[in-house]
């Protein structure tokens, strides 16, 4: 963990679980595994604030627990998990996405799943059935369990939503917030609960298992007949099983990148070529959905004759015109697709890793363009192009006058972009007997940019915690009136009495809520624009580290 | 210098001996009984005429003959060329023949790794020479070798071994009688390059269309940039909204370099003669913008655009991606990024950047 991401992750952790949280979390990033003792000791913290924050950090898989490394019998260290915590920077992203492909059903499933870390699917479903009947309170019709339930086991039947390792039943005692036990039965997966679960460990990884749970969700404060019924149900069902205790869900944020990356080549084809070729990119991608590891550098070879049939009828693209596509496809100095043999019409994949490692390049050669000019992107491109090159060649190349191309090359040097490589002549390293060669080394830029992203999305959400601590006093304020307003329309209050209280915030103080409001959009949506280049340089360097493995 | 000379001497000394015996070759010639009788009465003096005259016609058949040879190899010609062309040619006659052309300074004697080498001299440069002494005539040498890319003042006094300060002399004396001139070059604006007057400089000296007088024409290039990639953007959109089947649209976006120079070329806005190559350079800064791409594909021999029977085609591509998210934010175009800490001088809460960004 380098520092820039523990200044995201304690800030991430201050912002969703508040500040004792952030201090153990931070704690635990810093200085590795620890037992309960050291933590204690060294944040000096009371013991139950420390418990309670590792019970909020293991719910959420943020930590995870094994028994000391000096053998039985010495206490539990605990190790926060970095890039679990940084998730949590994504979670709207999820939920966008579970809504486009699942609706409103999907999204609310997700982002229960998430805020609570894992949860059983009965609960889960009863939850989410709730809140959409409570959402449907103005057309008076209610949710019914069996459809969340069919949702929910779709998500399980993609792949979005994973079981939770089973703990041996320790995970069940640092629930309760008991002091946790020492030495865990040693389970299979137990040291990284976090960890993609491969179903070759866990068989049951993406079973749904049978729930007996028939209903309707239930207002909450719908009428005090609704709530005497839920509370007699509640009394029913309660000590009734649904067949699915000690089998807990998360949601597998694996998987969840997949289509991510997925998304990114799809729309990566479609700004290149055309929408038709991007269509064709996203049913080879889909074909292989199932059948491609998650770390496959390529998709598994598809005959152009399997795409043709398994392309949407709704496209009506012609068989000739169809291999025209493909052909351009693979000729494309991108590389999406390659051809991997001639069988059957042409067997084809999707180049994933060439494809992040194009992406990551664009976005490298983005932000130099954007931050130096395109002068400055141009010789980066160069040297991109053609690997090494000494200063007299990047000015000829680039068509640069030489005192600027000096100018700029040294620019990007200074700030890493671009590296210098020394070729002396002499052992002596004399400069006029030396050939100094520029270069650009792509994986170690695309990983100082992201260092760099991360920088940039705490420096965001430091400015809007600012932001929101400058004009604290009038939100509080905004708050209070709105809670009378509202209290005031329950009672049935005259209109005057109403925008008598409406008036007590003044117009400049109306103008600063707004403007305040406006930056915090601004900057929340940044923070998710700078997400996504930080999953495309993530997905970038871990494709690389594994394709070198 | 000294070398040659010696040579010369050596030379000189052979067509003597051979002058002697050239004379009792000739007493064999068949004559008739008038110049028997003449032969008889002014014996001395008809044989010394006749003398004269074969070794004269002998001469001017040899000189030609050589000139002929040299011209067939501009790159000089050996002794042993020589031979297997007059077999007949005696050894001292060769060389005398060669002494004679060397003295004339109509031929130049260079040497080689496998001998000499015999080579005509430029009847200008051997007329203009006249009147300039030796070290001249070296200096003047040396330039010449120097072809159009020219050589700098300094090359010529490690090459000739004189002092700079003749070599100046000498330099403005050869400048003034307009034999050489002095060119700037573009690589170091001090640098003064000399070459024979006649020469039109390298580009490597010059810069070639990109510069006048020394200075890049940035201007200019990012004109022509801009041209080009206009002229294989319409393109790209003309086959695009053309509707036909996508290879024949990915096909009619290309474009020719050849096709490219030829719209610059009638767009009119170069007034300087632009070649196929520089306009080849211009559109691969295109590709280095990342917005064209280049394909090489076979061509057939003779086709318009074509070298070594190859093509190049260009057209105008789409990014990739969108400006990436991170440049977005005021913190990925940042100045003082590296210096920006919560609590520090430079802080996110501070930022005037992120302050303006906020209130846009």
């Amino acid at each position: 963990m380098t520092a820039q991401e523990v200044r995201l992750c304690g800030l991430l952790l201050r912002e969703h679980f508040g500040e004792v949280v952030e201090k153990v979390g931070t704690h635990l990033l810093r200085s590795g595994a620890q037992n309960l003792r050291t933590i204690i000791h060294e944040t000096g913290l009371p013991l139950d604030l420390v418990k309670k924050s590792l019970c909020v950090l293991v719910q959420h898989g943020a930590c995870n627990f094994r028994s000391g490394r000096k053998g039985p019998g010495c206490p539990t260290e605990y190790q926060a998990s970095g890039d679990r915590i940084l998730r949590i920077l994504r979670y709207p992203r999820y939920i966008y996405t579970a809504k486009t492909l699942y609706g409103d059903t999907g999204e609310l499933i997700i982002e229960e799943l998430l805020q609570r870390g894992h949860m059983t699917m009965s609960s889960t479903v009863k939850t989410v059935a709730d809140r959409l009947t409570q959402n449907m309170e103005g057309q008076g019709r209610s949710m019914d369990y069996s459809e969340v339930t069919s949702a929910f086991s779709k998500l399980v039947e993609t792949q979005f939503l994973q079981r939770c390792p089973p703990m041996g039943g320790a995970r069940n005692t640092k629930d309760s917030g008991s002091p946790p036990t020492p030495s865990t039965p040693a389970t299979p997966g137990t040291p990284a609960s976090t960890a993609l679960l491969t179903p070759e460990s866990f068989p049951d990884c993406y079973k749904v298992p049978h729930i007996t749970l028939i209903g309707r969700g239930k207002r909450r404060h719908s009428s005090d007949d609704g709530e005497d019924q839920k509370s007699a149900k509640k009394a029913k069902m309660d000590p009734e099983t649904h067949g699915d205790e000690g089998i807990y869900w998360q949601v597998n944020f694996e998987r969840f990148h997949l289509h991510f990356r997925d998304q990114a080549v799809i729309s990566a084809v479609a700004n290149k070529l055309d929408q038709t070729c991007s269509e064709i990119v996203r049913t080879m991608l889909r074909m292989s959905e199932v059948t491609t590891s998650p770390s496959a550098t390529c998709t598994k070879p598809l005959s152009a004759n399997e795409i043709f049939r398994s392309l949407p009828a709704s496209y009506n693209i012609l068989r000739p015109i169809l291999d025209q596509y493909l052909t351009l496809l693979v000729d494309d100095p991108m590389e999406f697709v390659g051809k991997a043999g001639e069988s059957g019409g042409g067997m084809f994949v999707v180049n994933l890793h060439r494809a992040l490692a194009n992406l990551a390049r664009a976005t490298l050669e983005s932000a130099v363009q954007e931050r130096f000019g395109s002068r400055s992107a141009r010789i980066f491109r160069l040297l991109l192009r053609k690997r090494h090159l000494e200063q007299k060649q990047v000015e000829d190349f680039a068509m640069i006058p030489a005192k600027e191309a000096k100018d700029m090359l040294y620019t990007l040097l200074s700030q890493n972009l671009v590296q210098l490589q020394e070729i002396p002549k002499t052992p002596d390293y004399a400069p006029s007997r030396t050939f100094y060669l520029y270069t650009v080394n792509q994986l170690p830029t695309a990983r100082m940019l992201l260092q760099n992203c991360y920088k940039t999305v705490a420096n965001l959400i430091e400015r809007r915690l600012f932001e929101t601590k400058e004009s604290k006093r009038l939100l509080e304020k905004s708050q209070r009136i709105e809670a009378i307003l509202a209290s005031l329309q329950v009672s049935g209050a005259e209109p005057e009495q109403l925008t008598e209280v409406e008036e007590m915030i003044t117009a400049p103080e109306k103008q600063q809520l707004e403007s305040l409001r406006l930056h915090i959009n601004k900057l929340d949506s940044a923070e998710n624009q700078v997400d996504e280049t930080m999953f495309l340089l993530e997905a970038y360097v871990s494709s690389t580290a594994t394709s070198t493995a | 210098m000294d070398g040659w000379r010696s040579h010369d001497t050596v030379l000189q000394r052979c067509v003597h001996k051979l002058d002697i015996g050239q004379s009792n070759d000739r007493q064999t010639v068949d004559i008739s009984l008038l110049w028997l009788w003449l032969l008889l009465t002014c014996r001395a003096a008809i044989l010394k005429a006749v003398q004269l005259f074969v070794v004269f016609f002998f001469f001017i058949f040899v000189y030609h003959r050589i000139r002929e040879l040299c011209q067939q190899f501009p790159h000089g010609i050996t002794d042993q060329v020589i031979q297997n062309d007059m077999p007949h040619l005696e050894p001292q006659q060769r060389a005398a023949a060669i002494n004679k052309l060397l003295s004339l300074g109509q031929l130049d004697l260079l040497r080689n790794s496998s001998g000499l080498l015999y080579r005509m001299k430029d009847a200008q440069s051997a007329s203009k020479m006249k009147g300039s002494d030796n070290q001249e005539k070296l200096v003047y040498q040396i330039i010449e070798d120097a072809g159009n890319k020219g050589i700098w003042s300094r090359d010529i006094r490690f090459k000739s071994n004189l002092p700079l300060t003749e070599i100046n002399k000498i330099l403005k004396n050869l400048e003034s009688k307009k034999l050489i001139k002095a060119v700037k070059s573009v690589a170091a604006s001090k640098k003064k390059v000399y070459m024979l007057y006649n020469l039109q400089p390298d580009r490597s000296v010059t810069g070639g269309a990109w510069y006048s007088d020394q200075d890049f024409e940035s201007e200019f290039v990012e004109v022509l940039n801009q041209q080009c990639f206009k002229f294989l953007q319409t393109k790209a959109d003309m086959s695009r909204d053309s509707k036909q089947s996508p290879m024949v649209q990915r096909n009619s976006s290309f474009a020719t370099s050849h096709e490219v120079w030829k719209y610059i070329c009638e767009l009119g806005i170069s007034k300087v003669d632009l070649s196929m190559d520089d306009i080849e350079t211009i559109l691969n800064t295109l590709i280095y913008d990342g917005k064209v791409e280049m394909t090489v594909i076979a061509a057939k021999e003779g086709t318009v655009g074509s070298v070594d029977g190859q093509m190049k085609l260009y057209r105008g591509v789409n990014p990739v991606i969108q400006p990436t998210g991170l440049v977005k934010t005021p913190c990925g175009l940042c100045p003082v990024f590296d210096d920006c800490h919560e609590g520090g001088e430079i802080s996110p809460s501070n930022c005037i950047y992120m302050t303006e960004w906020l209130d846009f």
